[in-house]
């Protein structure tokens, strides 16, 4: 039975690993591991059997949906995102901190959700929406961005794109966080000037904005 | 030129000589403007004919807030909006000989005060002159507001840019009048930092995000071993990635190592994984910390260097009673800024130019000049943002890295320090001991004996044979700070200092010399307070002799604005009031107090909870009172004390760097704790209010807060914690 499956991220077809199929430039598809699939790539159609094991080994390209804009580039499929963003895009506004998901400066928004640009692979990448810092808000007034402005939060600055996207993610859920929940969403990241206690008063100032709308 | 400690010090705490030196430096061109239709005064300030107003900015943004102090006293003095300044930031050059480019000491915003008040009070003095002259009528009938120069009678008005021209030809007046400060519309009123709205969008540009046509990207793989080297190395399975476009050895900075450039970031990052490197040990592969922390403390037999000298305190008092002792020891730390080190080297046949988040633009421009062989007007330093510094940026290893590695490429190249990189190839903070005694009698007099041992800065020379003779160079240099400049007044006195060599590189870390010394200082006194039964911030005002000025060497200790601090923070703390506490935890509250280059003041009182199982400790609340001159941007001000807080926190609570095996052992924010948001406690500051010249803030805040904690949590337990970062299992064990 040939399934149709989603543009998406690396193919991870089988139960028996190691067959290794060079695709060249490929755009994937996710198979769902016990079914046959179709790869579809920029010229051609693979047959993928179940069973067959796919992995690129080679520099591919990817569609990503960052910023409401759909965007091309080709990487090595292991690439993290925050790299793809950073070197690829030129969207340097995403932060690069600790590379292992520990301090939260490469926070960006996947569907709506705040995650770890440097712990996502480009090619689990495809077909999710993608916001950076600066696509949070088209004129820089989102309620955080607002709110970090009037509290005067930032110092050096570094960690704040970081911050503002996993205050924004948390609001987007939350509009009335408690000061448990804003220190559960905000406690696994690292501002290294220490502006946490204006940052706790932004966030509650942009709730507040938040519930006004 | 020789940088001593004593030069670092008075670097810090008199910042403001190298720019009144540039202002009058400046004065002799000062109409040399770079075009006719520009008017340039000095280094600081260009007003063009369209209106444009520039200010150079001298000092490096790193989160202390100089893109908006500076500003601030330029606009005030020149009667301009504070938005319509555009900031421009220096690039070492004839321009700014003589100029003070780097940033440290927290003298940015002081030292830079008086300076840019009489560059914006002459420009504003020759803006006026030269409407005067356009109109024929007395400077006197002419007024300057808002951008614009007014003839009072009749109203008649010229834009700044309008005058440009004219007032380019104006001579620059030697003491131009400056505003009266109670006529201030922007110093001391509460402004928000001018590069926010950059950063809250992502378009602020640090180091890592510069960008430049033609750049490859590089990582480094660094030699493990403190003072160790490659030995050899195979690139082949690097230079088989895909976008791996070098491999190069690298012989400058602190530690040497392979390089591999390509194509960006990640792939230079997988190409230093796949590199294979043998590394010469070197002779420091077995150090450990641990071993030298007690190496400091076996080192207390030795008699050190004399540091402070009052009186014999083996015989005053006469008749002690009571003696104690106590050992306090500070970790080796990371500066652990989270923009990790970086660099943009492009370095062509007969020139250089470098894209930097540097604090020593100006050093840096030297050493390059130096490792290239170009002259000085070959090389260029663009400072970029500075994602954080905290001391680490004033090296330039990191810089001539990428020198080395472009020359080598012949292509402009990005150096990116890993995390893993940046915290274990540091400048650390030294770790310290402290021998702490005092012998009391009945009434209360002290023979205060203190004896530190620790590693001097390795970012200083090592002294020469002659230096090594002098016994009193490091009283001289002023050092150890905190201990040097003790403000309390005893019935004798007897401090040293026992320098212990290690094989780790060591610099400035925020506050440099005090929060070790002021930690150990602070809660001894604690500790007689408690052995006396005195209240230890009455106690800390008696023994400050109220009124007097403490003279040590260059520096004027005010023991009475000391007071002040403390008896505001009496006040501000509810110090007499019983605690306010929830819960079943045991509670405590904890004081300790600290003069900075014998120019800022500030006390701190500490509000703790530990559990009652000794397992958790929690601080609640942090009072900080803060006397550091009239302050400029009292906003950014409180921005400081949270941030010098936080710091210490992290300091008391979290971080410590260990040496293994010749390495440091902590790579990233999972080993190396730092304060996080949940852990915070709140913090109260109050600014004194003061007519006192500005003086420093950045680095201030943090040397009190150890000793605060440590204090609180005796008060709490009763038991007293005398070593970094503080851990539950010493509590349990003490």
């Amino acid at each position: 039975m040939i399934r149709r499956v989603a543009p998406g991220a690396l193919l991870r077809a089988g139960r028996r690993p190691g067959n290794l199929c060079f695709l060249g430039r490929t755009e994937l598809i996710r198979n769902s591991g016990t079914q046959s699939g179709l790869l579809t790539t920029n010229s051609f159609v693979f047959w993928i059997p179940t069973g067959h094991h796919v992995r690129v080994w080679h520099m591919a390209q990817f569609t990503l949906k960052i910023n409401g804009k759909s965007q091309q580039v080709t990487a090595d499929p292991e690439m993290p995102l925050l790299w793809v963003l950073r070197d690829l895009l030129s969207l340097t506004g995403t932060k690069y901190g600790c590379g292992v998901g520990v301090c939260g400066a490469c926070t960006v928004h996947e569907d709506g959700r705040a995650v770890r640009s440097c712990q996502t692979k480009i090619s689990d990448s495809a077909g999710k929406n993608y916001t950076t810092i600066e696509g949070l808000s088209a004129h820089g007034d989102h309620p955080c961005q607002r709110a970090w402005i009037a509290e005067d939060v930032a110092q050096c600055g570094y960690c704040q794109a970081g911050m503002i996207m996993t205050a924004a993610a948390l609001l987007r859920t939350n509009s009335n966080p408690s000061d448990n929940d804003i220190d559960a969403a905000m406690s696994d990241s690292v501002c290294r000037c220490g502006t946490y206690q204006r940052m706790r008063q932004a966030i509650r100032r942009a709730a507040g904005e938040v519930k006004k709308a | 030129m020789r940088v001593t400690r004593r030069a670092f010090l008075k670097d810090s705490a008199y910042a403001t000589a190298g720019l009144t030196i540039a202002f009058h430096l400046t004065e002799t061109q000062a109409v040399a403007a770079e075009s006719p239709a520009t008017f340039a005064p000095n280094a600081f300030i260009r007003i063009s004919s369209d209106n444009t107003i520039t200010l150079t900015v001298t000092r490096s943004e790193m989160g202390q807030g100089v893109r908006t102090n500076l500003p601030a006293v330029l606009a005030e003095e020149l009667e301009v909006d504070l938005n319509r300044i555009q900031l421009e930031q220096a690039i070492p050059g004839p321009k700014f000989k003589g100029i003070r480019l780097r940033t440290s000491g927290s003298g940015s915003s002081a030292g830079n005060f008086m300076p840019l008040r009489r560059a914006g009070a002459a420009a504003r003095e020759m803006l006026i002159a030269a409407a005067a002259q356009k109109w024929s009528v007395d400077p006197g009938t002419c007024e300057a507001q808002d951008g614009v120069v007014q003839h009072q009678s009749s109203s008649r008005t010229f834009t700044y840019g309008e005058l440009a021209v004219t007032a380019a030809t104006i001579p620059v007046p030697q003491e131009p009048k400056l505003k009266d400060p109670k006529n201030f519309k922007l110093i001391g009123k509460p402004l928000k930092r001018t590069d926010a709205p950059a950063i809250v969008t992502g378009a602020a540009v640090y180091g890592l995000d510069m960008r430049v046509p033609g750049m490859l990207f590089a990582a480094l793989k660094r030699c493990p071993y403190l003072g160790g080297k490659v030995l050899s190395f195979d690139a082949k399975k690097a230079l088989a990635i895909t976008g791996v476009r070098h491999v190069v050895p690298i012989t400058k900075g602190i530690s040497t190592g392979v390089a591999v450039v390509a194509d960006n970031t990640w792939t230079a990052f997988k190409g230093v994984e796949a590199l294979e490197v043998k590394w010469d040990v070197g002779p420091n592969h077995d150090f450990d910390s641990d071993r030298f922390l007690e190496k400091l403390q076996t080192n207390f037999s030795q008699e050190g260097y004399p540091i402070r000298r009052e009186g014999d305190v083996n015989t005053t008092p006469a008749n002690a009673t009571k003696r104690l002792d106590a050992v306090y020891v500070y970790p080796f730390q990371a500066h652990a800024a989270l923009e990790t080190l970086n660099c943009i080297a492009d370095v062509r046949k007969d020139s250089c130019e470098i894209w930097v988040p540097t604090q020593t633009p100006d050093t840096a421009h030297q050493d390059i000049q130096k490792q290239l062989g170009f002259p000085a007007d070959r090389v260029s330093i663009h400072t970029t943002l500075l994602g954080g510094a905290f001391g680490r940026r004033l090296f330039n290893d990191f810089i001539q890295e990428a020198v080395e590695l472009s020359q080598a490429v012949a292509k402009p190249v990005q150096l990116v320090w890993t995390r893993n990189d940046d915290m274990r190839n540091g400048y650390f903070h030294p770790a310290s001991a402290e021998q702490m005694s005092a012998r009391l009698d009945t009434q209360g007099n002290i023979a205060w004996l203190h004896k530190s041992a620790g590693s001097d800065l390795s970012m200083y020379p090592a002294p020469t044979a002659e230096e090594k003779k002098n016994v009193n160079r490091y009283a001289e240099d002023e050092t150890p700070w905190g201990a040097f400049d003790n403000p309390y007044s005893f019935a004798s006195m007897k401090v040293d200092y026992v320098p212990v060599d290690s094989p780790v590189p060591t610099g400035p870390w925020r506050a440099v010399m005090y929060p070790a010394r002021v930690f150990a200082r602070e809660a001894f006194l604690d500790e007689i307070a408690h052995a006396l039964g005195k209240d230890p911030l009455q106690w800390r005002i008696d023994l400050l002799k109220p009124g007097t000025v403490l003279t040590l060497g260059s520096q004027k200790i005010d023991r009475g604005r000391m007071i002040r601090v403390l008896e505001a923070i009496r006040e501000k703390s509810g110090w007499n009031k019983p605690l306010v506490r929830s819960g079943d935890s045991l509670w405590g509250r904890g004081l300790a107090v600290n003069v900075y280059s014998a120019d800022s003041y500030l006390a701190q009182v500490a509000e703790v909870s530990v559990t009652r199982d000794l397992k958790d400790i929690r601080v609640r609340r942090i009072v900080c009172v803060f006397d550091c001159g009239m302050p400029i941007n009292p906003l950014g001000l409180e921005g400081q004390v949270e941030s010098g807080i936080t710091w210490g926190l992290s300091a008391a609570l979290h971080g410590k760097i260990d040496f293994r095996n010749g390495g440091a052992l902590q790579g990233t924010f999972s080993d190396f704790q730092v304060m996080r948001m949940k852990d915070m406690p709140v913090i109260e500051t109050h600014i004194l209010p003061s007519t006192a010249p500005p003086s420093g803030f950045g680095e201030h805040p943090v040397p009190p807060v150890a000793p605060a904690v440590s204090n609180a949590i005796f008060a709490a337990t009763g038991k007293r914690l005398r070593k970094l970062p503080f851990a539950t299992a010493d509590l349990l064990a003490s």
